[in-house]
């Protein structure tokens, strides 16, 4: 039996083609953040948060690649720390990547009508992106704010005490607002890891455009 | 250059101590190592504790995740009041791990052991498709084997299991059939610790974990057929040998592999005449137990259906198959009417048997000394610079030496490429023993395995600019006083290179004087040794290049640490045996040389040679100066190839005979460390396809000479008579491992060579 | 008195986070205390006070402090564990983002015990606003010459402190892994005693390492400004102290509590507004890792290590989440499995394939296909993970699966005979369908 017969063989494929994206400033930041640890190995999660400010909020492989090469890393072994983790996004988000969490605390007290009902609103279900490309729908492992329940990461910001009824009213807020999207988010992880940046601004730990709808808890 | 050697637990669990410890296994009481893996220690016993993740030659920093080789463990305890309890502890242990420590108590057969494996392999079964029919590793597969001797019967699994397409391909020898992986991390370990180009990963997590598949490189290494042994299910496939056979319906038999100098003992997996396979065999002296792809994939000639199954004789320009003894009167009718005008190239690829009765016909019978072995590189004296200064022709090191080393420098070579076992050494003793490593190359090859991703110090110099990177290295050595008391006196050396500062020296290569001077200070070691490769081999100035590096090693007190090490199978057989216009059996002078290969083509070209026999010598693909050659082989009025194939070299013969390849012959191959080992003649595809000694045999039966030799037995027990070295060389003394020679007579005094 | 506002002192105090306020408040005076004793005396503070790890263990703090090499001549790193996962705890959070200097200040102390020469918070990914309360906090300590060179005019007391965030991943706040995860690597667990050295001799980057839970620094940064015996003086016998406790869940004001070691369950239930929408069902005391306990038992369990363990459930990193009698715990237990087989890590067997192995057979179960034997089966599995697994977090899958099943067997008995819920269907919403799991990378 000739192994085509059984199989999908291809051909392998040629390596990405070799893109360099990081800019003169993203450069500055991995190099200032490899310090920070006696092998430059450490960086790698902070080089994938650079990678995916600069390929505009996702990991395609050149990013993965490119990280692997300033890092002096193999293309395998950067793409096994992208994929372990849930928080580099392999494909595409929309500009607004909508995680409720429903674990434990937060199913109990209704996640999933929230995500139900955010489902209706937006026309979309779990693990899809708006056609426009505004929201993408994702569920969330504890995101441990359990007291809050129900619990939403969006970009670099927490939602609280979402309910069906206020939901609608958190949606309408991010259509409008060009803040809390993946490349804010990877930005934002960036900047807390340079010292100093505190002071210049880097910081959007007060968000002064979007309330919680029912006020923050803790 | 990254620098990913082996994280700290790694390091600490390779610290198996000299102390020995009393331990206790199934109430078996030994005496092991402290520090030593239960699971090796239980070995020792003679107890059995099934594994999946681990293997000896691993790192275990990443292992312990297969959980099999879990086992109960009691460690003594002090009480408050000084009394020793004996306590127990409260997990399984993972016996791969667990280093031996005076006192323990093992239990490998408790009721709760022989319910955790069940356990295990349940778990292990619930996702691995039950295709063990169509699966290649159906009958040797240690999963198969585990769950008859410790499994559960059933499963109590009725989910659906994991799906994914079958067979991916990682490579062009390597499928992937995901659906098998056990996740045991053996492959992935392989290519980080070992092959170093740590192109397997495992991606995703949980249950969603694999193993890299590619979506987006493919796997390029030069050892991934390594993965394919490793493996303990049938994840990893061999693309050429999927779907062959059942392991049931093979033979085996024992090898070595012909396709470098190194050396790799292997098993020939093979069924009737046809050649399946090539597994690794262990020689902890040569491979361990890991050969790389061109041996272990490069082995479909063997069985081509292009194999010629007959004598081919040229009549007017048009090939007649004609019988053997057609073609030994046709030989020995030209050979006699050369009258000494004849010539040999070739025996690289030959045994030690085939070449001894090469020369043996040539220098007794046809009273030539026109032989040679090398088509490629300097044709130079033999016994010139390298043996006069150190003793030796190729390697002073053996390869397991090379693990040893502090410091190695690399020149000229893509080592990888043409010695792939001392490569995988040199990174071992970069990996584990943090050896520091320099390589130098005039192009860097393109390609995922390289000695420079783990070199301290990668030089990129200008073609030919050889003399002055050593110089300048020399020149740092002496300048920064970094050179320890050799006795040697130095002083002209020191002389001579004072004008090589590391700025000129730096002009001259191309190279950053910083550089020259960081990889002169990580040189400055003991022991540490050079590997000087084709580059230098073939290089027009060999003979003061190889005096500068001889310089180098003497300086820095390595005396007898520079290899040139040969380039095929056996190139150091073929020296030994006096396939040599200049040396006979033994290196034993001769009283006028021979024409060496140069000198025969250019003799040929002219139509002053009558006889020209190639010996599996493709002269058209090695020959530097195909011009020559062509005309060599246009000119001589007749050409004789011994080959397996018609070969474009073959093709300009007037008589070609089909000859055996390694798998259809008994002898020896002696590697480039001078390890004689044996290959044993595995199947027969014609009985018109003769190994060479018999060829030679039976020509020189037909030149009337003596008793002809009846296997290649007969032979060995000749040469052992005939060559000093070989002396103790039996078939018996070769044993598995086989058997290194060494130089008889005292090792010439360090000198300094200054041109 | 339950509540013991010890690390919760000065939570109140408007802008508390900033270094100004902190030090108004006498912050800061813990480190100035500390070095004006020798290191050791520090560490014996600490074993005077009885502290013991709050990131879920509970091993007691002076051990891990004693046990780092008393040199320089490795480079030592003082790492804090700020990756809290555990479902059901959100303490750390609140400490991060309202008293980041209370940490700081507690591991500026363990770098001077431990001959710390730099250190590294590793926080959560998600938890973007409390590191910049990190990052600002840090910041404003290097002004103020308490990080950095010669901290306090102290001639070679050099500490150096980074942020480091993880990516979304629950595994990383095992120790072990964790260290992986800050060297760059998958959060897989390392080897661990006897298999390895311990991680205060050979951590990160080959050198002694210490890892603590942000609590136990703050703690710290307590006990060394008022003393080791002062801290004695709250708690029980062996659990010394407070504990600030998650509480989350049917309650009417869930909340952060620091509590007194010891606090009658039932009593914190009733400062946090008890039960709301029915009666008490079920609590799980310390995160989603431990065993639920029902209203009976409740009744017996005090808040601390020993009376949660005496009662068969543990006090792990206090995420206290209370349940009314609405809730289905079958049900629940399926989260709960979803949870531990998203975040294993997949490198061992029991866990990789047994987490997984779980989940499928409670999502049987709750969608009316179980079977009869289908109890004994989880328990079996839950067996063959329990201690067999890499590292703990095999065991904190399967402990809440077979304290439930303990607890509540019978519900578990009528899903399957019945093919529904005890409660009723309202006790079941139905699980969003995911379409495309985000996770999940398919190749092109
Ligand atoms: C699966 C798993 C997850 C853990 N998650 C956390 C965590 O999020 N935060 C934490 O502080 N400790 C966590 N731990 C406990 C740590 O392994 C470790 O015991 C702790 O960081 C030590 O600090 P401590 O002694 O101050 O408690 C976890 C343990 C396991 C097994
Ligand atoms: S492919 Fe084979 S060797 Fe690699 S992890 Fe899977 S089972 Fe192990
Ligand atoms: S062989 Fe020990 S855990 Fe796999």
């Amino acid at each position: 039996m000739a192994e085509s017969e059984t199989s999908n063989i291809r051909e392998p494929l040629p390596a990405p083609a070799k893109e360099r994206r990081f800019s003169a400033q993203a450069i500055a930041e991995l190099e200032e953040i490899a310090s920070h640890y006696p092998e430059r190995k450490a960086a790698c999660l902070p080089a994938l948060w650079i990678a995916q400010r600069e390929y505009e909020g996702y990991l395609p492989p050149p990013a993965i690649q490119e990280v692997a090469d300033r890092l002096g890393l193999s293309y395998a072994e950067v793409e096994g720390v992208a994929t372990f983790y849930t928080m580099y996004n392999l494909r595409k988000r929309g500009r607004h990547h909508l995680e409720v969490c429903t674990c434990l605390t937060c199913a109990v007290k209704g996640a999933y009508e929230v995500v139900h009902r955010l489902e209706k609103e937006l026309g979309i279900h779990v693990g899809q992106t708006t056609a426009d490309g505004e929201f993408t729908l994702s569920e969330a492992e504890c995101l441990d704010f359990c007291g809050a329940a129900t619990v939403m990461q969006v970009g670099d910001k927490y939602f609280t005490q979402l309910t069906p009824e206020n939901v609608k009213q958190v949606i309408d807020q991010l259509r409008n607002s060009a803040d809390y999207t993946p490349t804010k988010l990877a930005d934002s992880l960036v900047k807390l890891l340079i010292p100093g940046s505190s002071e210049t601004g880097g910081g959007s730990f007060a968000p002064k455009d979007l309330v919680n709808p029912a006020g923050p808890m803790l | 250059m990254s620098d990913n050697r082996l994280t700290q637990t790694e390091a600490s669990l390779n610290r198996v101590t000299g102390q020995l410890v009393n331990i206790k296994i199934n109430g078996i009481e030994l005496q092991v190592p402290k520090g030593e893996s239960v699971i090796e220690s239980a070995k020792r016993a003679g107890v059995d504790i099934p594994f999946f993740c681990y293997h000896p030659r691993l790192s275990k920093g990443d292992a312990a995740n297969c959980r099999m080789c879990l086992v109960d463990v009691s460690m003594p305890r002090k009480n408050p009041d000084g009394s020793v309890i004996l306590a127990k502890m409260p997990k399984p242990q993972a016996s791969c791990t667990l280093p031996a420590d005076e006192g323990m108590v093992i239990e490998t057969e408790s009721a709760q052991v022989v319910r955790d494996r069940k356990g295990v392999l349940e778990f292990l079964l619930i996702n691995h498709p039950l295709d063990c029919p169509i699966c290649d590793r159906g009958g040797e597969c240690p999963l198969q084997n585990n769950t008859l001797f410790y499994g559960p019967p059933t499963s109590r699994y009725i989910e659906e299991k994991r799906h994914f397409p079958k067979a991916y391909p990682l490579s062009e020898n390597v499928v992937f059939d995901r659906e098998r992986c056990i996740h045991c991390a053996r492959c992935t370990r392989f290519t980080e610790d070992i092959s170093g180009d740590s192109q397997l990963g495992f991606l995703k997590r949980g249950a969603d974990m694999e193993v890299g598949t590619f979506a987006h490189t493919s796997y390029s290494s030069k050892f991934s057929g390594n993965v394919i042994e490793l493996c303990p299910v049938g994840a990893l496939l061999s693309r050429s040998y999927r779907f062959k056979a059942r392991p049931w319906d093979l033979h085996t038999q024992r090898s070595v592999c012909s396709k470098c100098s190194n050396g790799c003992n292997i098993k020939i997996d093979y069924r009737l005449d046809t050649l399946l396979r090539i597994n690794a065999r262990v020689n902890d002296a040569v491979n361990e137990e890991w050969t790389c792809d061109k041996g272990k994939f490069g082995h479909e000639y063997v069985s081509s259906p292009e194999r010629l199954k007959t004598p081919l004789l040229k009549v007017d320009g048009e090939w007649q198959e004609i019988d053997w003894s057609e073609a030994y009167r046709v030989l020995v009718e030209k050979l006699k009417a050369a009258n000494g005008s004849v010539g040999g190239i070739g025996g690289q690829r030959c045994t030690n048997e085939d070449n001894y009765l090469f020369q043996k016909l040539f220098r007794d019978v046809l009273k030539s000394n026109n032989l040679d072995h090398r088509t490629s590189g300097n044709f130079g004296a033999t016994n010139s610079t390298l043996y006069k200064r150190f003793g030796y022709h190729a390697m002073g090191n053996t390869i397991a030496d090379l693990e040893n080393m502090k410091a190695v420098f690399v020149i000229g070579s893509e080592l990888v490429d043409e010695q792939p076992i001392l490569f995988l050494r040199i990174r071992k003793a970069w990996r584990y023993n943090g050896a520091s490593v320099v390589n130098a190359v005039t192009s860097v090859q393109e390609s995922s395995t390289r000695v420079g991703d783990f070199a301290e110090v990668e030089l990129v110099y200008k073609p030919g600019s050889e003399l002055a990177l050593i110089n300048g290295m020399l020149n740092v050595l002496f300048t920064e006083n970094l050179l320890p008391e050799t006795g040697v006196d130095t002083k002209k050396l020191q002389a001579h290179v004072a004008s090589w500062t590391p700025e000129k020296s730096a002009a001259e290569t191309g190279l950053a004087a910083d550089a020259i001077a960081k990889a002169a200070r990580l040189l400055a070691k003991t022991p540490m040794t050079i590997i000087a490769g084709r580059e230098i081999a073939a290089h027009p100035h060999y003979e003061a290049i190889v005096n500068a590096l001889g310089n180098l090693v003497v300086v820095t007190g390595n005396m007898g640490n520079l290899n040139i090490p040969g380039l095929e199978a056996n190139t150091q057989g073929a020296m030994d045996m006096g396939i040599l216009p200049d040396s006979a059996p033994g290196y034993a002078p001769v009283e006028k040389a021979g024409m060496n290969t140069a000198q025969m083509l250019e003799a040929a070209a002219i139509g002053e040679l009558q006889v020209l026999w190639l010996v599996g010598a493709e002269l058209l693909e090695q020959y530097p100066d195909t011009a020559l050659a062509q005309k060599a082989l246009a000119n001589a009025p007749f050409v004789v190839v011994s080959e397996l194939t018609l070969t474009e070299t073959a093709k300009h013969a007037d008589l070609v005979l089909p000859s055996a390849s390694f798998a259809e012959k008994d002898g020896t191959f002696t590697n480039c460390e001078r390890r004689v080992q044996r290959i044993f003649k595995a199947f027969e595809i014609s009985q018109d396809i003769k190994p060479d000694w018999l060829i030679f045999s039976e020509v020189l039966a037909r030149l009337g000479v003596g008793v002809p030799y009846f296997s290649s037995r007969d032979i060995l027990r000749a040469i052992s008579t005939q060559v000093p070295a070989y002396a103790s060389i039996t078939p018996k003394s070769l044993g598995e491992a086989g058997l290194r020679w060494e130089y008889a007579g005292d090792q010439p005094a360090p000198t300094i060579v200054v041109e | 008195m339950p509540i013991l506002n010890l690390l919760y002192e000065n939570r109140d105090v408007q802008n508390i986070e900033n270094l100004d306020v902190y030090e108004a408040h006498g912050g800061y005076q813990g480190l100035r205390r500390a070095v004006t004793l020798e290191r050791q005396a520090v560490i014996d503070e600490i074993k005077t006070s009885g502290l013991r790890g709050r990131g879920g263990a509970g091993f007691p703090t002076w051990i891990k402090w004693n046990g780092l090499p008393k040199n320089f001549d490795k480079p030592h790193y003082i790492i804090c564990n700020a990756d809290e996962g555990e479902p059901g705890t959100y303490k750390d959070r609140e400490l991060l983002l309202k008293l980041p200097h209370l940490l700081v200040e507690g591991m500026i102390v363990a770098g001077y015990a431990c001959c710390g020469t730099a250190g590294y918070i590793y926080i959560r990914g998600e938890y973007v606003e409390p590191a910049w309360q990190i990052r600002k906090a840090i910041d404003q300590a290097y002004k103020q010459g308490y990080l950095g060179k010669n901290i306090l005019g102290i001639e070679g007391f050099n500490f150096d402190l980074y942020v480091h965030m993880g990516a979304g991943s629950y595994e990383c706040g095992e120790e072990s892994a964790l260290m992986s995860s800050l060297m760059g690597e998958r959060g897989n667990p390392r080897l661990k005693f006897p298999h390895a050295p311990l991680p205060v001799i050979e951590g990160v980057w080959k050198s002694p390492t210490l890892v603590n839970n942000v609590e136990t620094y703050c703690a710290a940064t307590w006990i060394a400004k008022n003393s080791g015996a002062e801290y004695a003086k709250y708690g029980t016998e062996r659990s010394k102290g407070s504990k600030i406790i998650s509480v989350s869940g049917h309650v009417a004001k869930p909340a952060n509590y620091e509590i007194e070691l010891g606090t009658p369950l039932m009593e914190l239930l009733k400062i946090a507004g008890g039960i709301t929408g029915g009666k008490l069902k079920a609590v799980i005391p310390g995160g989603s890792s431990v065993q639920i306990r029902t209203a009976e038992q409740c009744e017996k369990i005090n808040m601390d290590y020993e009376s949660c363990s005496a009662n068969g459930t543990l006090l792990g990193s206090g995420g206290f989440m209370a349940f009314n009698d609405k809730t289905d715990i079958v049900v629940l237990m399926r989260r709960t499995a979803e949870f531990y087989m998203h975040e294993s890590c997949g490198k061992c067997t029991p866990c990789r394939e047994g987490t997984r192995w779980i989940y499928k057979v409670l999502d049987r179960i709750t969608s009316g296909a179980g079977r009869q034997g289908d109890i004994e089966l989880l328990l079996d599995i839950c067996s063959q993970i329990d201690g067999r697994s890499y590292c703990a977090l095999g065991d904190a899958a399967a402990w809440p699966i077979v304290g439930a099943i303990k607890a509540f067997r019978e519900e578990f008995e009528y899903w399957i005979t019945h093919k529904r819920s005890p409660i009723g269907e309202d006790a079941v919403p139905p699980v969003p369908v995911v379409v495309n799991p985000l996770l999940t990378l398919t190749p092109a």
